[in-house]
């Protein structure tokens, strides 16, 4: 046992003077009775003369020196010192993922994390430190390291939870990054992280654990949550003149629940249906709809959950605009019918491109190397002599033997029954995916190379089966709504909240300003040489809009997690593949004990008090 | 005078009462009580046998014509019933506010005038018998004419109405003081006493050695013992607090007491307990028990209950 203030010890100079209290005589005053018969048993409780006499059997003293040593003793602030090193810094991790607003705990999890962390501050022993991180969709370094108590609890009262899932491994490589320190030649950990979380996180899985001191404070009890975990608007495919909306919704709990989902345009209700989801099921619905005028389709449910983030989503709806596709060729009829085809394409046919495809949404090369190269963005076949790929080499029967079907480009389109009898073949480039390999190489690509989405394909397809085959329409189909820039624009319009949203514009503009879901506006300045913002304040949920110049957009700003809406609170972490940490194994240090040594005062003082009137009365 | 310890409407009241002996008057005096004794009376008793010598007067005539035998008519002989008052005198009686000893003085002319209007046979025995002195305020011309011995003597063996004046004057002029020991005046005085009869012992019945031998002493000697217990209010309940020391006026001891409001109900269970043992004491040797407060109507005491308890009637 030490003590962390041994100078308290002088107050046991007061015992003596408790003592020379009970020495000194008492002044009395003298009533002369009848009888002091009847009075036997009020006497006080001495009747001795000698001084030290009155001392011995004198309960009353006893217990009165004894409350004083357990006052003095409280005062000096004894400790046990605690089996494990006491860390110098507790770096605090605070999960400030959608999930957190959840309300299944009064007020909320985050706000019951926030009091846990805020006793953790008051527990820091003089010389430690602590620092807050708050992991929501970024990690934010709320505090750093500091011993001052007052600026912990700033920090802390100024964390809010936001709409975002979590990325709590980022929090902890970052928390990591203070925690090791290298003495000689090894690493040791010199801090404690402690993280307040309800343990759906996600992700930590790959988490390269390096033996984290890692205290797990769990929060949350239920799971009752109704969420939407996916929005889409498209074309409906059976009538293209109207739209689809094509969502999820998810039942986190253990029940049944029924409810309402509601679309919305514009904030105007046109749809509602009741839907009975099972416990833990995820159940599709589509809503098909006319739509006049580009706008926000809103999906809602009607219902009281534990958490209300993931109850409504919205998506930016455009209405589409044909494609205008320029086909750079010496003549290929399949190719031809096939863009034909496309109701979304307005197709030009031309043999050379004199211009970068002005006009044009994007441009179409068939084994013609342009005199001028486009742009826009291209679909190319066989178009070696490009400065895409570092080298090009000819395969001969190519073994088609892996396709990325998961592709935008390559959804429904199998190449099982396809042969191809000459090719090029690339090595897959940094800007692009491989989506059609052979063992020599990639055959085909497809990615982003600064603004300008290519799709490019080694071989002709006449020198092939594939225009014979029903994937190769299907093929240009997807080409066309991939490479169409209206498409990449839509789909840049719906970002998941936490993700940075970015918007090119065609015409220079010098500032942009954004209005946020709660009314909220930001300006940004915007880049002369790109035009191009990037706005990264998306933790809300909501409908944002941009202005900007002329231009007007609107985006949405979506939760759409269904591992946010599993509201699930976990007992235990997985960290990496073998490791877990389970909720609330914290670790034993320095128990003071002047709360104990109080109490056990106070108890003495109470039984002193009840003894005094016992023995007398 | 008499109008110092009892006003006349209430000497008119005990006028009409007397006291009630449960048994038969065994004194030898001629009195007005019935007894064992076969004497001169118009209550008849029996009849005996004639022998030679006896008094013709009260032979029956009529029997004698019927039977012709001679029988004697027998009468009850009427004697008279002694009654003592035992008063404490000591120094704890002149506590209270009135003093307790003023009120045991009421109580004893009281009690003695009714056995006097009674022509029974009076005794007042203070105790202790030299605490027993001329009242210093009285002055110094009673204390000439009625030296202590002198006033003791007059408040022994008073009979007949007619000495109620002087009985009364003779009471007012004791005085309280000094230590007793009850049970040894107690037992002195039963030994003294020839015929046993009616005792009344007055006292707040504080004493360290008790007094169970001196009520005890009565009883055996045959006497009918009333027991007027009588505490000053202050002693029921005190109104001094703080850290006292208590000096005991007749032992001169002292003791150190701390004594709060808190703990007054403590004190009154103390007193509770020591009437209530008292009580039971002489509920067992069938004495009749009454608490009194100093400041209790006298009327009230007498003429209630003194008359409920059948000690007067």
């Amino acid at each position: 046992m030490n003590f962390l203030a041994p100078l308290a010890f002088a107050f046991a100079a007061t015992i003596p003077v408790v003592v020379v209290f009970y020495l000194l005589k008492r002044k009395r005053t003298v009533k002369l009775v009848p009888s002091t018969l009847l009075w036997q048993k009020f006497l006080a409780e001495s009747q001795a003369s000698a001084p030290f006499q009155k001392l011995r059997h004198n309960g009353l003293l006893i217990l009165q020196i004894l409350l004083l040593l357990l006052a003095v003793l409280a005062l000096s602030r004894p400790f046990f010192a605690g089996q494990a090193p006491g860390s110098q810094l507790r770096i605090v991790i605070l999960d400030a993922s959608a999930s957190m607003q959840a309300t299944d705990v009064r007020p909320d999890r985050f706000s019951l994390a926030r009091e846990a962390a805020l006793r953790l501050v008051d527990a820091l022993k003089p010389g430690e430190q602590m620092m807050v991180l708050l992991a929501g969709a970024n990690t934010v370094v709320k505090q750093s390291p500091t011993s001052d108590k007052a600026t912990l609890r700033r920090a802390l009262q100024e964390c809010a939870p936001s709409d975002s899932p979590t990325r709590i491994a980022d929090a902890l490589k970052t928390a990591a990054a203070f925690t090791f320190e290298k003495r000689g030649e090894e690493e040791v950990a010199a801090a404690e992280i402690h993280l307040f979380s309800d343990g759906a996180v996600p992700g930590l899985e790959q988490f390269e654990n390096k033996g984290l001191p890692l205290v797990f404070h769990q929060v949350g009890t239920g799971a009752n949550n109704l969420g939407i975990t996916a929005l889409e608007a498209r074309s409906n495919p059976e009538n293209p003149a109207q739209r689809a909306l094509y969502t999820g919704v998810l039942n986190a709990s253990s029940n049944s629940l029924s409810t309402e989902l509601q679309l919305l345009f514009d904030g105007q209700l046109l749809d509602a249906r009741a839907i009975t989801v099972g416990p833990g099921e995820t159940q599709p619905q589509v809503f098909v709809t006319s739509q006049a005028r580009d706008g926000v389709f809103t999906v809602r449910l009607e219902v009281e959950d534990d958490l209300a983030v993931d109850n409504e989503a919205s998506v930016v709806s455009v209405l589409p605009q044909p494609a205008r596709v320029l086909l750079v060729t010496r003549g290929n009829r399949f190719l031809e019918k096939a863009l034909g085809a496309v109701p979304s394409a307005r197709l030009t046919v031309a043999a050379d491109l004199a211009d970068p495809g002005r006009g044009f949404d994007f441009v179409v090369l068939d084994l013609v190397a342009p005199t001028v190269w486009p742009e826009v963005n291209v679909l190319a076949f066989a178009v070696s002599p490009t400065n895409w790929f570092e080298r090009v080499r000819p395969v001969e029967n190519p073994a088609l033997v892996d396709w990325k079907s998961t592709h935008p480009l390559l959804r429904y389109t199998p190449f099982d029954n396809v042969g191809v009898s000459r090719s090029t073949v690339v090595e897959s480039p940094g800007w692009g995916t491989s989506l059609l390999d052979c063992p020599q190489g990639a055959l085909m690509v497809a990615g982003e190379l600064g603004r300008q989405r290519l799709a490019w394909v080694g071989f002709d397809p006449l020198e092939s089966n594939w225009p014979l085959r029903v994937s190769f329409p299907i093929f240009i189909a997807n080409a066309v709504e991939w490479l169409n820039p209206a498409t990449a624009r839509t789909s840049q319009l719906s970002v998941r909240s936490g993700d940075p949203f970015q918007l090119a514009f065609a015409d220079p503009v010098p500032t942009a300003r954004i209005r946020l879901p709660g009314g909220d506006t930001r300006d940004l300045d915007v880049d002369p040489a790109h035009s191009e913002i990037v706005f990264g304040d998306t933790a809300r949920r909501g409908t944002y809009r941009v202005t900007a110049g002329t231009n007007e957009v609107a985006f949405c700003v979506n939760l759409l997690d269904a591992r946010e809406s599993n509201i699930q609170p976990r007992a235990e972490l997985n960290l990496g593949q073998y490791d877990k940490v389970e909720a609330n194994v914290e670790r034993q240090a320095n128990t003071e004990l002047w709360r104990t040594l109080t109490l056990l005062g106070l108890a003495v003082l109470m039984f002193e008090w009840w003894w005094y009137h016992k023995r007398t009365a | 005078m008499s109008n110092a310890l009892l006003n006349p409407d209430l000497l008119r009241r005990l006028e009409q009462l007397q006291l009630l002996a449960a048994r038969r008057s065994k004194s030898s005096a001629r009195g007005e009580r019935r007894s064992r004794a076969r004497g001169q009376s118009v209550e008849f008793a029996d009849y005996r046998n004639y022998v030679a010598g006896d008094d013709f007067r009260y032979l029956d005539w009529n029997l004698y014509g019927r039977l012709e035998r001679l029988f004697l008519k027998l009468y009850e002989e009427e004697r008279e019933l002694p009654v003592r008052l035992f008063l404490d005198a000591s120094e704890s009686m002149t506590f209270g506010e009135p003093p307790k000893f003023d009120f045991a003085r009421q109580v004893a002319a009281a009690l003695g005038y009714i056995a006097l209007c009674g022509f029974d046979r009076v005794s007042v025995i203070p105790f202790p018998s030299a605490g027993g002195r001329l009242q210093n305020a009285e002055g110094a011309q009673s204390a000439i004419r009625h030296p202590p011995s002198a006033i003791h003597n007059a408040l022994r063996s008073v009979r007949g109405r007619k000495s109620a004046s002087q009985f009364f004057q003779s009471l007012a002029a004791l005085t309280a003081g000094g230590a007793a020991s009850l049970n040894q005046s107690l037992r002195r005085a039963a030994i003294e006493s020839r015929q046993a009869g009616v005792a009344v012992v007055l006292s707040d019945l504080l004493d360290p050695e008790g007094y169970e031998a001196g009520l005890n002493t009565l009883v055996g000697r045959g006497f009918q013992v009333n027991v007027v217990h009588i505490l000053s209010p202050e002693e029921l309940a005190p109104t001094t607090f703080g850290d006292l020391r208590l000096v005991d006026a007749e032992s001169g001891d002292s003791r150190e007491v701390t004594f709060g409001k808190y703990r007054l109900k403590a004190y009154q269970q103390t007193v509770q307990n020591f009437c209530a043992r008292l009580r039971e004491f002489c509920q067992s040797r069938g004495i009749h028990y009454f608490l009194a407060r100093s400041d209790m109507d006298l009327g009230e005491l007498i003429l209630k209950q003194l008359r409920r308890a059948e000690v007067v009637g």
